[in-house]
């Protein structure tokens, strides 16, 4: 799942014929000034100028602006471009102009495992949320294209009437379009308003999660994703992604800043269950960090320099079900080297490293891990034989 | 026995060389339980009209590849089941074309990252056939003692490890591909192992979930209990609780749910498998989850590590109420046959080599030359000539030595575009042949009248100064047992028209201070021959026989001398012609003489 901006996201409703207030995404007051220049809504209406980053709470940290002139816009951007939230340098302002209008409503498109569901009410805002039984769904099964019939009948259920009503089914329509064409699978716009000045119904606010995985049938998609935890990727995670996406198999690493256990865990399912067993028994995730696939023994080792780095760390957790087809001897090579990389730089003082797996080569992996021992190495080696998170029960009572 | 896979299970792989590693682990399981290969067709375009080569025991059986579903089946109707190992941009379409064909009634996806849509439509599209379609994202399903569909299982002696070679009691369903391994291995340590494990991928939206499966194990009689192994995100767990709850059913069910940690992490941030994302409201959370299974009366361990004796305890009341039996191990399990190099290894073989070398080594890092490593000679200062000493008469030959065959090789690496190697190289290359073989033309004409009397005249040169004989009695013996000296005799240099590279080299030679017995007996023979003729003279071929004997290079690697020398001289003689985009060429009639019988006629054939 791949969140998008709501620049890119208003763009990909915009291509389907949904409308949406004139906006521009700057990098600078200078740019601004400049489009302030050819574009006569910037002079005209009144400006939003919001700080244009995967920031959570945007209102109360001061990086939304609202009934702005262009003058005002200016300035707001000025005092946004720069700041520093968090890990997030804002690097980027959207200013769109104000639509007035009376009523919000409520539209979305989510996917299910059936197909997808439309969603429409005729409250939107933060009045939808306390009163989700107002919101009204329209399920399609996968392939199945909605009727207008159909639209007008959720939007009538939804409390639309008259003209509103097939204006309101038009715009469900051209959401499921984007959804659909797009490869989302979330798109919500809250609110929907009617515009004073032509009636048309507007989309003020664009949350679009697309799916990553479809990328390939999507040459247009030419901007970033965003991270979906509120702030941005930090410096070695971006590193690991980059090894993600040229590498078999796969490595993944978020970091948990303030946590003391350290992990390095083999696979998706596995890793998860080695995170719950730290939290059950009391202890602080410093990350999550997973390598599955088979991946090279370099990217591996990436991935562990990574985690060795994670500063305050205690225990390191490399953990691992009983693998198909991973080689654990060139997986764990890879650790191994990684392990001495960090060790040479001094890092690693102090830190017990637990291994348990299983797998093709698990011997030769296992051996090799113990082998570190010589070396100086805190280290304790399990197999098969001892339960795939007992190494956690141990690392956190050793403490 | 078992769901979805089983013994008349048939086999398609759709893919390239994923499809073909999972099809070896495939022949593996095939061997430990004594069947043939459940695979019997590839499908992949690229190579269709070939085979793949699947090792099976110590043979290897050959599978046909085909460039359609369609082609597979007609040729191979048995076929039923479907593994899908393409690129996800492409997966669609492939799982779409094994669904269509008739045949197929299981359809397997090991592709990750193949579009959420995708994947629905897949699903959508075999439920409306009534078909089978798993994953995508599946490591596989495994039918204990039965069939083995991808690499699920992992190596050889986890299959055995894990009793997969017979029937348990177990039923597994796992999103994870690692933790199908990791609980077939706890059944088969804490029970009496499992009927069929399946992986269903860890997508958001997998082709066929829990509910459908748990369906297949309640009306499979051999299945006592079943396991499944959850994660946080969509509903497929609390429907799989929903079902089991819903009536009283044959099986005991057993779940574990993944995600906890989830309550303790920053607002939004998730990871795991793609389907691991929570929805509004907690719907989807792990502890959700956990509380509908047991709310079902599914049995939840509190933790992965408590399953174990969870299960143990689910198998010893199935033996209490007689509902399994205990198992009785097979006495012997065929064993996987090792490669040789495996067997080497583990010192269990002896190879007899087939060939011997003496010279040079490359299986470290760099070649190593008599054992001298290239980088070294290179940084030591040494040269070309110190390399021919050690390749052809191992040992490392002094810098004056070094000089000497320096200069032999500067004589001889070219004679102009006249001579026959040169000539027919040139001959070659108009004619549009590739630079070996034009050189192989060239080096195809050094032999007793050009280049190649290097080595004989070395030989005789060196048997009359071993036997210490007299020019006279040297050219009497000579005459006699063998005919002309070689190394005596130019086409066109004389006496008074002397060859300038004899002069250079026997003057460099002469200048050193060292012993040459075998040049100084050349040069009195070339004192006698020249007498009774003019060209007798001892021409370059014999010189360098005769000090290469002197500085102690062995008489069968002199020929080597001059067909490394001249290489150079041909290439550059193929080069040249290539550069200036020569035209093919052929003699004229007037350059031949038509010594043919003038023309007449044929007779009546008889």
């Amino acid at each position: 799942m791949a969140k998008v901006l709501e620049g890119p996201g208003m763009g990909l409703m915009k291509k389907w014929g949904i409308h949406v207030p004139n906006y521009a995404v700057v990098t600078s007051a200078d740019e601004l000034t400049k489009l302030g220049q050819a574009n006569d809504w910037m002079k005209t209406s009144k400006l939003v100028a919001k700080a244009h980053e995967a920031l959570g709470s945007r209102f109360k940290l001061g990086l939304v602006k609202v009934g702005l002139d262009l003058q005002g816009a200016i300035a707001a951007t000025k005092e946004m471009i720069g700041r520093q939230v968090g890990s997030i340098t804002v690097s980027q302002v959207i200013v769109s102009e104000m639509v007035p209008h009376k009523e919000e409503y409520y539209c979305a498109v989510k996917s299910t495992r059936e197909g997808s569901e439309i969603l429409v009410a005729n409250c939107g805002g933060i009045e939808v949320e306390s009163n989700w039984e107002r919101v009204k769904r329209l399920c399609l099964d996968v392939g199945q294209q909605p009727t207008s019939d159909g639209l007008e009948k959720l939007a009538k259920e939804a409390g639309f009437t008259g003209a509103l009503a097939k204006k309101m089914a038009e715009f469900a329509g051209k959401m499921f379009t984007c959804f659909d064409s797009e490869d989302a699978q979330y798109l919500e716009v809250n609110p929907v308003v009617t515009r004073e000045s032509d009636g048309e119904l507007v989309a003020l606010d664009a949350v679009t999660l697309l799916d990553g995985d479809a990328k390939f049938r999507h040459p247009d998609w030419n901007f970033a994703f965003a991270a979906e935890f509120g702030r941005a990727y930090s410096k070695d995670e971006v590193e690991v992604m980059a090894v993600d996406s040229k590498i078999k198999g796969s490595v993944k690493f978020i970091e948990i800043p303030g946590g003391d256990t350290a992990m390095l865990p083999a696979g998706g399912g596995a890793s998860v269950y080695y995170s719950d067993a730290v939290v059950a028994r009391g202890g602080k995730l410093a990350n999550y960090a997973e390598y599955s696939g088979d991946p090279p023994d370099w990217a591996v080792e990436v991935l562990t320099e990574k985690v060795c780095s994670l500063p305050g760390i205690k225990n390191i957790i490399v953990g691992g079900a009983i693998a198909n087809f991973t080689d654990v001897k060139k997986t764990f090579g890879g650790i191994i080297n990684g392990f001495r990389k960090a060790k040479a730089d001094g890092k690693l003082k102090g830190v017990k490293i637990w291994v348990r797996r299983g797998g093709p080569r698990e011997r030769e992996g296992l051996d090799a891990m113990r082998a570190l021992k010589e070396e100086g190495f805190d280290i304790n080696v399990f197999d098969r034989n001892t339960p795939l998170t007992d190494i956690v029960d141990k690392a956190l009572q050793a403490k | 026995m078992s769901i979805l896979a089983n013994k008349d299970t048939r086999v398609v792989i759709q893919g390239g060389q994923a499809g073909v590693n999972a099809a070896r682990r495939m022949a593996e399981f095939c061997y430990l339980i004594k069947r043939p290969l459940n695979v019997e067709a590839f499908v992949y375009p690229p190579d269709a009209g070939k085979t793949n080569e699947i090792p099976y025991g110590s043979g290897l059986i050959a599978i046909p590849v085909y460039k359609s579903i369609a082609e597979a089946t007609k040729h191979h109707p048995s076929i039923n089941t479907s593994l899908v190992y393409i690129g996800a941009d492409r997966a669609m379409k492939g799982g779409m074309e094994a669904l269509d064909d008739s045949h197929i009634k299981v359809v397997s996806m090991i592709t990750e990252g193949v579009p959420e849509k995708d994947a629905k439509l897949l699903g959508a599209h075999a439920r409306k056939l009534g078909k089978v379609f798993n994953g995508p994202s599946s490591i596989g399903i495994i039918s204990a003692g039965a069939c083995r569909l991808g690499v699920i299982g992992g190596a050889f002696d986890n299959l055995v490890l894990s009793k997969l070679y017979r029937e348990g009691s177990f039923g597994v369903i796992t999103k994870s591909g690692g933790l199908s391994n990791e609980i077939i291995w706890i059944c088969s340590q804490f029970a009496d192992g499992i009927t069929t494990a399946i992986g269903i991928g860890g997508d958001a939206y997998p082709g066929t979930d829990y509910v459908s499966y748990l369906e297949m194990f309640e009306n499979d009689p051999q299945t006592k209990a079943v396991v499944i192994v959850g994660e946080m995100g969509g509903d497929l767990e609390e429907r799989a609780a929903e079902w089991y709850g819903a009536k009283k059913r044959r099986i005991k069910l057993i779940g574990v749910v993944s995600g906890f940690c989830q309550e303790s992490l920053p607002k939004g941030m998730k990871f795991g498998h793609a389907g691991a994302k929570e929805g509004m409201k907690g719907e989807g959370s792990a502890r959700s989850k956990s509380d509908a299974l047991k709310k079902s009366g599914a049995i939840v361990p509190p933790t992965f590590g408590a399953l174990g004796p969870v299960i143990k305890e689910t198998y010893e009341e199935l033996l209490k109420s007689g509902q399994v039996k205990p198992v009785v191990e097979p006495a012997t399990l065929p064993r996987l046959p090792k490669s040789i190099e495996e067997a080497m290894k583990a010192d269990e073989v002896m190879v007899a080599p087939l060939i011997r070398t003496t010279i040079s080594d490359d299986r470290g890092d760099e070649p190593c030359y008599d054992g001298y490593p290239a980088s070294e000679l290179i940084n030591k200062g040494y040269e070309i000539p110190h390399v021919i000493g050690l390749l052809w008469d191992k040992r490392l030959i002094s810098k004056q030595e070094a000089e000497i065959i320096k200069r032999i090789m500067m004589l001889s690496a070219d004679h102009g575009p006249c001579v026959s190697g040169a000539y027919a190289t040139i001959l070659a290359a108009c004619a549009g042949i590739g630079l070996s073989q034009a050189v192989a033309a060239g080096l195809i004409m050094i032999g007793p009248r050009f280049g190649g009397a290097v080595t004989d005249a070395g030989r005789f040169f060196k048997y009359a100064v071993d036997n210490k004989m007299a020019v006279d009695e040297f050219l009497a013996y000579m005459k006699k047992n063998h005919g002309p000296v070689p190394g005596i005799g130019h086409r066109v240099k004389s006496l008074r028209n002397p060859d300038k590279r004899v002069k250079e080299l026997v003057g460099y030679v002469k200048s050193l201070n060292i012993k040459t017995p075998c040049l100084d007996f050349a040069l009195e023979v070339e004192k006698v021959t020249a007498v009774k003729k003019d060209n007798l003279i001892l021409n370059v071929d014999g010189t360098m026989a005769a000090v290469l004997v002197d500085i102690g290079f062995p008489v069968d690697s002199l020929n080597g001398f001059f067909i490394l020398s001249r290489t150079i001289g041909l290439i550059g003689h193929w080069v040249d012609q290539k550069r200036q985009e020569s035209r093919l060429i052929r003699l004229f009639d007037y350059l031949v003489n038509y010594a043919a019988p003038k023309r007449r006629e044929v007779p009546p054939l008889k």
